[in-house]
């Protein structure tokens, strides 16, 4: 049972670095609840102090509209954790949960994991580098970001190819930084598609040429004299010269 | 006779940027090793001098003496390869066979030329002296626009025919007259050049409509360029920025230019 436990505590972005016996800790302070279809796990509003890690059955999350009316904004499923920020910001739940079935999860109270950090200050100082590590990171990409818009504005979209494969950021990823790229390079796409329609319609070059005119024009030029005597004396030269050049 | 090829860069109106189109091809040509002169023919305003550099006190002999009995047309020829260059891209022209055959810029010459007229007759044979004279493989026209009678001439007698258009419709009307004159007199060569395009055509449409309505061939599309403008035919553009647009397409019509056998 505690082998299930850590093994899902290695899964979520708070826990995932901490060595095996300080997830065994862990592991170790947490309760089994079980839920019956219908209970609530936790209600917006309340004041968040546990973590929840999905054994068996289906949860979904919900918020309400400014109807007043339900609205589900995603479900959760065995293997999963809700409400691990929880533990550490103390902010009251963003949204509602509510089981779908009969369902057992494993809770980690704040107090029992405060305790942990109490005793193991290692513990602590690897939750820090998960969290540092989290905000470089997010920075990296948000520099990424900010020259990727100044290579817009100057019309340069050449960094789409060269970056082609990064941002597939699935549906259920939670990382908000590529979710934020990814929808970043949708953007970059549909502007340059747009811009290359839009260059295409501009491109189109017309011409127009008088006939009448350029007919008269023609007979003017050469009706003269001085036009006839012209022609006549470059077939002369034209063929001196290919005479010329046929000896050497 | 000569073996060389006399090359006319022609455009009906004014401003195409022939002076600075037939000063860089002839360049691109000499770099390329062969032996070229280049003769100013727009006597009424003179202008490829400034692309060598040239100005009234290093003139010597001009084409007007030339066409006045003063001088042989080899007096008029000033060998740029031998002068010491006082520029980037004129520099690279060190040491290679390109002499210039400039007009007068004195206003009085001018004005004479323009009053009293001259023999085509002896401009022809100063550009067929030359040629052989100086051993030529190119000599390279540039020309007054419109189509007069000298204008008419270096047509006439010219292997290989530039014309510079810009993407105008005034532009192509005078075109296709100069196209139907250059048929009419048995061009052997005719090529279109497109110059000072806007950046919102696609050179490869603009290629493609023109050679379809000229039914010649377009041998490059050279961009409208403020860096072109901006160095105000004080130097070579091709030979000084060698990687820019501009430069790349004159180096195709240049290319174009020496493929003709
Ligand atoms: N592609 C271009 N982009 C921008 N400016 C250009 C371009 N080509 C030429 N120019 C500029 O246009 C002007 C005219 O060029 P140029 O003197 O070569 O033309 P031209 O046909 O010989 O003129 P003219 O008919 O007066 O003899 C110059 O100021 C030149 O710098
Ligand atoms: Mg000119």
């Amino acid at each position: 049972m505690t082998e299930d436990i850590t093994t899902q505590l290695k899964n979520t972005f708070l826990f995932k670095g901490l060595p095996d016996d300080a997830l065994t800790a862990v592991a170790q302070k947490a309760r089994i609840r079980q839920l019956a279809e219908g209970d609530v796990l936790m209600r917006r509003g309340d004041s968040g102090d546990s973590l929840f890690m999905i054994n068996d059955g289906w949860f979904k999350i919900v918020t309400e509209n400014a109807q007043g009316e339900e609205l589900i904004i995603n479900k959760a499923g065995p293997g999963e954790t809700i409400g691990e920020m929880a533990l550490l910001d103390e902010a009251p739940r963003s949204a509602t949960v509510v089981a779908l079935s009969d369902a057992k999860v494993l809770e980690l109270r704040k107090d029992a994991f405060y305790e942990i950090l109490d005793q193991r200050p290692d513990v602590a100082l690897s939750l820090i580098r998960g969290f540092s590590s989290r905000l470089r990171f997010s920075t990296t990409y948000i520099q990424k970001a900010i020259d990727w818009s100044q290579k817009i504005a100057a019309g340069d979209y050449g960094f789409i190819e060269s970056t082609q494969q990064f941002p597939k950021a699935a549906a259920s990823d939670d990382d908000k930084a590529t979710q934020l790229l990814s929808a970043f390079f949708q953007m970059v796409r549909s502007v340059k598609a747009r811009e290359d329609e839009l260059k295409h319609q501009l491109e189109k070059l017309t011409l127009e040429i008088d006939e009448a005119r350029r007919k008269q024009e023609f007979e003017d030029l050469t009706s003269t004299d001085f036009y006839a005597n012209l022609k006549e004396q470059a077939k002369r030269l034209r063929a001196q010269r290919a005479a010329s050049q046929g000896e050497e | 006779m000569a073996n060389g090829k006399i090359v006319s860069i022609h455009s009906f109106r004014g401003g195409t940027g022939k002076s600075n189109t037939t000063a860089n091809l002839a360049a691109q040509a000499a770099l390329a090793g062969k032996r070229v002169g280049i003769v100013d023919t727009d006597i009424q305003s003179p202008g490829i001098h400034v692309l060598f550099g040239l100005d009234e006190t290093k003139m010597g002999k001009t084409l007007n003496d030339f066409l006045h009995g003063k001088c042989t047309i080899r007096e008029v020829a000033l060998n740029i390869g031998e002068k010491a260059s006082d520029s980037e891209g004129r520099a690279k022209l060190a040491g290679k066979d390109i002499w210039l055959l400039p007009s007068s810029i004195r206003g009085r010459e001018i004005s004479q030329i323009i009053r009293e007229g001259y023999d085509v007759n002896r401009l022809n044979e100063g550009f067929q002296t030359i040629l052989k004279e100086l051993n030529l493989d190119y000599l390279f026209i540039d020309t007054h626009p419109g189509l007069n009678e000298e204008t008419l001439l270096s047509i006439a007698i010219s292997d290989i025919l530039i014309i510079i258009l810009r993407p105008d419709n005034q532009d192509f009307q005078g075109t296709a007259v100069t196209v139907d004159i250059a048929r009419s007199l048995d061009i052997p060569n005719l090529i279109l050049m497109v110059n000072k395009a806007l950046p919102k055509y696609d050179p490869a449409d603009i290629k493609k409509t023109i050679e379809a309505t000229f039914n010649a061939p377009v041998a490059g599309v050279l961009p409208l360029s403020f860096d072109l403008a901006d160095n105000a035919s004080k130097d070579l553009f091709s030979l000084r920025f060698p990687d820019h647009e501009w430069s790349k397409a004159l180096c195709g019509v240049a290319d174009a230019i020496l493929a003709v056998k």
